[in-house]
């Protein structure tokens, strides 16, 4: 036998259902707001008040208020010019070579073979490990008494004398360049293999009826397929590698003479090295305007690639 | 005719030069890896032998033995922080992002698009921006050589992108499964953990560990805010035994192991994962 159940009416709550749901929404953010508060929106108003002081950590009697002082003290800072530039070559040189490596790996391993799975995670090891292992894994290649290269070269005739690759002012560049090179491929690898398997198989087939070459296809399907993650991926990689700062400061802390300086491991030599807070962070504040244009063009193009596909 | 020579390209790239790409590809990936690996297992007079031996004639575990108990870089101290700080940060990331994620993939409340773009440029954020405000800061709280520092630093970088993923995985799942939950009388804290979570957990899962392996790897926040050795993280601690006097390639090389095989074995894992989730938004690394 069921039990008879009586309808009673609900008290009428304080907030109306709309005004609770939206009190519940800022209840589920407040931790992270917390979170993202401390760690990333009082730093950076914490840099900018500090980049109006002169404040060098082992000079205590020296902390002052200076106003724009170390912006003008920038301006004129031979050194923050050079690192910009090295910057544009560390970012425009890796890169480059990573996209043209990237896109080739990604192509053979789209390919289907036997051991796919095994080539596939040893082709994106590089790029999980951590910086310091990749920076002291290429130190000790460079190295040029002991170093693997430097014996390579020697025993193939290619070279007279050993080389020392991280403390030649003309070939630091390239040496850490090369190093970066070799972490960042599996990401463009990885990128592109996604956009690869996105592209179905029966636009290859029919244009393979209707008789076009490798070439052809690769230039009139696989490309256009391909072209919002090229642009998303190369965005995303060159703001990434402009911040990037630990490859560098472990192989050659910007040296050999600022050759290998380039502006995040600039920043990161005031703070860490020199304790020089205000002027580190005066060049936080530079840093962050840059990455803040990068980023609005950033969201700008994949804003415009949503919209195309 | 020119049929016949576009089969002939083709056969050609389907045969040599593919397997030839492959091999060239496999050595450069894991060529270095390789070379590191020889380094740590021979003895110091095999190390520095001239010419270079490529193979050790002997193997040895002497260096990782060296590196694991050194009093002076004492390796497995280095692995129980780093196994700490990223345990820590990971479960405290992926509650807060759950939370986040779900009241931004859920809620309609006012700022949520703002909200939205504002994890999205976050994660571009470099690290070294804010070096030297956090060490100000966390040497006022009295946390230089804490755990909590390297923790909360950490949030910085790995709970925007968390939130980002986890945002595009509870859209994915269906609302009609909840309501009816809530219909059910759940409460929408309810909702999320006996319908929404399980769901998700794969996702959930990966994202966590991405987390994980992005902490661990870590390492200007890890070498600012700690000054005694026994508070070094791997990273931190690879990079100070640098620093010593003259570097033992030997007993680096077998650090450089340590530091590298617990990420290689969960990325496997994440593999499958990662591809899926890289292809719908950006990612930092």
């Amino acid at each position: 036998m069921r039990e008879a159940t009586v309808a009673v009416p609900l008290a009428r709550p304080l907030l109306s259902r709309r005004a609770r749901q939206r009190l519940s929404g800022y209840v589920y953010l407040a931790p992270v707001v917390v979170v993202l508060g401390g760690t990333i929106v009082f730093p950076i108003l914490k840099a900018m008040h500090m980049s109006l002081y002169n404040h060098v950590l082992i000079r205590p009697q020296e902390y002052r208020f200076i106003g724009l002082g170390n912006y003008a003290r920038l301006l004129r800072d031979e050194t923050f010019w050079l690192t910009l530039w090295n910057s544009l070559v560390w970012v425009f040189g890796s890169v480059c070579v990573q996209f043209l490596g990237g896109f080739a790996a990604a192509l053979l391993l789209h390919q289907s073979f036997r051991g796919r799975g095994f080539v596939r995670t040893v082709t994106l090891l590089p790029w999980i490990v951590p910086g310091v292992v990749v920076a002291l894994v290429w130190e000790w290649l460079y190295q040029p008494n002991y170093g693997v290269i430097n014996d390579l070269l020697f025993r193939l005739g290619w070279l007279k004398e050993r080389v020392a690759w991280l403390s030649d002012p003309a070939l630091a560049m390239p040496a850490v360049i090369a190093a970066n090179v070799w972490r960042g491929v599996p990401f463009f690898a990885i990128m592109l293999l996604a956009g690869l398997q996105a592209i179905p198989d029966e636009q290859y087939e029919a244009a393979r009826v209707d008789g076009a070459s490798v070439t052809q296809r690769f230039v009139h399907i696989t490309l256009p397929m391909l072209r919002p993650i090229i642009i998303v991926a190369t965005a995303t990689r060159v703001i990434w590698t402009f911040n990037y700062a630990d490859l560098i400061f472990v192989m050659t802390s910007g040296g050999p003479a600022n050759a290998t300086q380039i502006t995040s491991t600039y920043t990161l030599l005031m703070a860490y090295s020199n304790l020089d807070f205000g002027y580190a962070a005066t060049l936080s504040v530079v840093l962050l305007v840059i990455m803040l244009v990068f980023t609005v063009l950033y969201l700008r193009i994949t804003r415009g690639i949503e919209s195309v596909t | 005719m020119s049929r016949l020579r576009g089969d002939l390209i083709e056969r050609a790239l389907g045969g040599p030069v593919l397997w030839g790409g492959l091999a060239c590809l496999t050595a450069f990936a894991l060529g270095p890896f390789l070379w590191v690996f020889l380094t740590s297992l021979k003895t110091r007079a095999e190390l520095y032998a001239t010419p270079l031996r490529y193979l050790p004639a002997s193997l040895t575990v002497a260096n990782y033995i060296d590196a694991w108990t050194s009093p002076l870089t004492p390796f497995s101290r280095f692995f129980a922080n780093s196994l700490w700080v990223s345990s820590v940060t990971m479960v405290a990331t992926t509650a807060i992002a759950v939370l986040a994620g779900y009241a931004l993939a859920r809620f309609r409340f006012g700022g949520r698009d703002v909200l939205l773009l504002v994890f999205l440029a976050t994660q571009m954020f470099p690290a070294v921006l804010l070096i030297a405000p956090l060490l100000s800061q966390w040497h006022a709280l009295g946390l230089i050589d804490t755990y909590q520092a390297l923790i909360y630093s950490n949030f910085s970088f790995t709970v925007p992108f968390t939130v980002w993923m986890l945002v595009g995985y509870f859209d994915s799942i269906p609302r009609e499964l909840e309501e009816s939950a809530l219909i059910d009388g759940c409460g929408r804290f309810g909702a999320l953990c006996r319908v929404v979570l399980p769901l998700a957990a794969p996702g959930v899962a990966a994202t966590a560990i991405f987390a994980f392996v992005t902490s661990w790897s870590e390492l200007l926040f890890a070498i600012t805010f700690t000054s005694q050795t026994e508070m070094r993280t791997l990273s931190a601690g690879l990079l100070f035994m640098v620093g010593q006097y003259e570097i033992q390639w030997g007993q680096l090389s077998a650090g450089v192991m340590i530091s590298t095989v617990p990420v290689a074995v969960l990325f496997t894992y994440l593999q499958r994962h990662l591809i899926r989730g890289l292809s719908a938004g950006a990612l930092k690394g």
